[in-house]
């Protein structure tokens, strides 16, 4: 009796949304045992498969050495919920088992923390299982997660040049990352560590937050250097170990850094017997680094005699000459004797302990004298030739 | 060295000056006053004197300074009495101007007889020359008219030429227009043909007094020949040509018609004679010339010869005076004709006007 009462009452549950089914289920009923089927399925945390109106999802591995999962099965339009610890390969009924209409199930293997293999029993009608990710699935994972980003100061790489590296982990997971290690590969032997090194990082960081660590380091030789990505370690709360990398980078090192002087001077125009001239001088740095105790001197003492300085001095000396930068002076001589003096001009100066010499040479010319009186030269026959005609002419005019 | 003293004196005279100085600058050209300069044989001062200032001025070769233009009137217009008187007037001027040329061994007086200036002034300053020049040879060179040209010139020839006669020159050289017309076709050709000969027998006569001569023929020898005969002469001349330089030819050249400046036969009239050879040595055949002198010597009488060795070929100068002078005789004939027709023109004349006046004497104008 009380299983033709139960019956019914399956009946009535499975009549409401299908009424032509009434009278199909009443006629299984009638022949009381429906078929059963079983299908095994995997899962992983968060997913979930679908029997019919039921619903099967994979809370978490408990452990798997034990062999305890936990599941929740529920069915859809019921208040049917049952939370429940599973143990390996023990069967175990929900909503009364297969055989009343509801699920047997077993948990045939453990994989991983988070993947099982189960074999569910149920009512052949139920259709096959099919998978689904739960709403816990759907949602953001509890986790840490981090960025690093690796920074130079400066593009612009010489031999000598002084790099800092600026190693940034910044926490964007939304859990709090522990035992962060950064492993940051140095790109020997084109730099050599000078300080800060190996970059510390804070042990944990919580979500949001970032750390920086700084270190120096300078260019040794030239060519182009890959500097390998930088490395994060670190671990969630459930000590599962994760990486994050930097993206590397590449610096082309140019050779080392030195200052280039060039002597441009402007000599005068030719300078007439006894006049002046200008000579302008210009020291113009066009190397890449500062150069000091700069010496101007020229020679023009020893060029000889008729050329001498008026006004100014053409020996000049300059402390500091920066990159690119230049000094300009001009020197007024006067020429007392014509002809054609080269004089030389030197630089000296030093650069990281070295001293080196550039030297120019240009040319002043002082004209012959100019002797005017010449030009009326060939007019003095002439004039004398006339003189004497008119002479003549008044002579013999009478 | 000679101091000489040329004076040309009214248009003849000056126009001869000229061509002395002319051929002191070598000739030829005529701008070679402006290139050349004057060589003359010895110390040569020049004055041309005129009353015409016009003839002064187209003097050529003559140095302003040695133009003298005495301030009278525009010429004397061949009056002879107006001339005097100019010369009267202006006589320290003039003779002022020739003092400060300094001292003077022998002057020669170059004028035409016939003109006013010249015919007037010549016998006056020969005459204060003699007097302010004590040691002075005075030699006047007249240059006779043509005989056509007019009766008046013929008259002043006349009288100028007894005027210097009597101012005692020491001996006067003639040249006859007349004479020299022949010599070529226009006037003007004619005139410069004779001035450049008698200038050019002068500054050979002048040379040739101050050279050191092979034979001497010094200024006393030519005073002598001078004066000699009627104390008138000329002078000969004659330069061999390429084809003949035969000395003795060249000698009678000298004497021949063609050489002399006025008409004589010389074998016939001469009184003296001097012979300049001047030449090559290679041309001057000692036996050549003693010949030809002897020759003339024979004739003449005395004649002195001189010798001037200088590169060229033979020139010969004669300078002679004469013994007797027809032609001037003739020339004496015409003039006075010429001064009676003047005389019975002028009367005829006065006598016409005269009979013309007749017929107005008694009356009076009425109006």
């Amino acid at each position: 009796m009380r299983r033709i009462y139960l019956v019914l009452i399956a009946i009535m549950l499975l009549a409401i949304p299908f009424a032509p089914m009434v009278a199909a289920a009443s006629e299984a009923d009638e022949e009381v045992e429906e078929e059963t089927t079983i299908r095994d399925f995997s899962l992983r945390v968060d997913e979930g498969v679908r029997i019919g109106d039921y619903r099967v999802e994979l809370i978490s591995v408990i452990s798997r050495v034990d062999g305890l999962i936990e599941v929740k099965v529920w069915k859809r339009v019921s208040t049917f919920e049952d939370w429940r610890v599973m143990e390996i390969l023990r069967d175990a009924n929900f909503d009364e088992g297969a055989d009343r209409g509801g699920l047997t199930i077993t948990v045939i293997e453990i994989f991983d923390e988070d993947t099982v293999r189960m074999r569910a029993k149920y009512r052949s009608s139920y259709g096959y299982p099919q998978k689904y990710i739960t709403e816990r699935g759907m949602a953001p994972k509890n986790l840490p997660e981090l960025e690093v980003t690796t920074a130079l100061d400066r593009k612009d790489v010489s031999v000598g040049d002084e790099v800092k590296v600026t190693i940034t982990v910044n926490n964007i997971g939304n859990a709090t990352a522990r035992d962060v290690a950064v492993q940051d590969s140095p790109p020997l032997p084109a730099f050599r560590y000078v300080a800060g090194y190996p970059p510390k990082i804070k042990n944990s960081l919580e979500p949001g937050e970032s750390d920086v660590a700084v270190y120096s380091m300078v260019a040794a030789t030239e060519g182009d250097v890959t500097i390998p990505a930088t490395v994060a370690r670190y671990a969630d709360s459930k000590s599962r170990v994760s990486s994050a990398s930097s993206q590397p980078q590449s610096v082309t090192i140019k050779p080392k850094r030195k200052p280039d002087l060039v002597l441009l001077v402007e000599p005068p125009q030719p300078i007439s017997y006894g006049g002046r001239g200008t000579v302008n001088v210009t020291v113009k740095n066009q190397g890449d680094a500062s150069a000091y105790m700069v010496e101007v001197k020229s020679n023009l003492k020893s060029v000889g005699d008729g050329l001498e300085v008026v006004e100014g001095n053409l020996d000049r000396s300059f402390l500091e000459i920066p990159a690119g930068g230049s000094e300009s002076y001009s020197t007024t001589i006067e020429g007392s004797r014509s002809g054609s003096r080269i004089i030389d001009l030197l630089a000296t100066f030093q650069a990281d302990g070295a001293i080196l010499q550039k030297e120019t040479t240009f040319e002043v010319m002082v004209l012959e004298r100019e002797l005017r009186f010449l030009y009326f030269l060939p007019i003095v026959p002439v004039l004398i030739l006339a003189a004497w005609l008119f002479r003549r002419y008044k002579e013999y005019k009478y | 060295m000679l101091n000489v003293l040329m004076l040309g004196i009214g248009q003849c005279g000056n126009r001869i000056l000229d061509a002395v100085n002319r051929e002191a600058f070598g000739g030829s050209s005529r701008l070679s006053k402006y290139y050349s300069r004057q060589k003359f044989p010895s110390r040569v001062e020049t004055l041309a004197i005129n009353t015409a200032i016009n003839d002064l001025k187209e003097l050529r070769f003559t140095a302003a300074k040695d133009r003298l233009h005495v301030p009278n009137l525009h010429g004397v217009g061949a009056n002879r009495g107006i001339g005097k008187q100019g010369f009267w007037e202006n006589r320290e001027m003039i003779m002022e101007e020739i003092e400060r040329r300094g001292d003077f061994d022998i002057a020669f007086v170059m004028t035409s007889a016939s003109g006013g200036t010249g015919s007037s002034f010549t016998p006056l300053v020969v005459h204060e020359l003699k007097e302010r020049y004590k040691k002075i040879t005075v030699i006047p060179v007249m240059v006779l008219p043509f005989r056509e040209e007019g009766s008046i010139y013929l008259q002043n020839a006349a009288f100028s030429m007894r005027d210097i006669m009597e101012v005692e020159s020491d001996g006067i050289i003639l040249v006859d227009n007349q004479y020299l017309k022949r010599l070529s076709g226009d006037i003007k050709t004619a005139y410069d043909r004779i001035n450049e000969m008698v200038a050019e027998r002068l500054l050979f006569l002048i040379e040739s007094l101050d050279s050191e001569m092979l034979s001497v023929t010094d200024l006393g020898d030519f005073k002598t020949v001078m004066r000699g005969g009627l104390g008138m002469g000329t002078l000969g001349f004659y330069e061999s040509d390429k084809k003949t330089t035969s000395l003795t030819s060249a000698i009678e050249g000298s004497i021949k018609p063609t050489g002399l400046l006025y008409p004589a036969d010389v074998y016939e009239d001469a009184a003296r004679a001097m012979i300049i050879i001047q030449g090559s040595k290679e041309y001057l055949e000692v036996d050549e010339i003693t010949k030809a002198v002897e020759k003339l010597s024979t004739k003449i009488g005395q004649v002195f010869k001189g010798i001037v060795i200088k590169k060229g070929r033979p020139k010969v100068l004669s300078v002679f005076t004469l013994s007797q002078v027809p032609d001037l005789e003739m020339l004496y004939a015409q003039a006075a004709q010429a001064i009676q027709d003047e005389k019975s023109k002028k009367t005829r004349a006065k006598k016409q006007l005269d009979d013309a006046f007749a017929y107005i004497e008694d009356l009076e104008e009425v109006y």
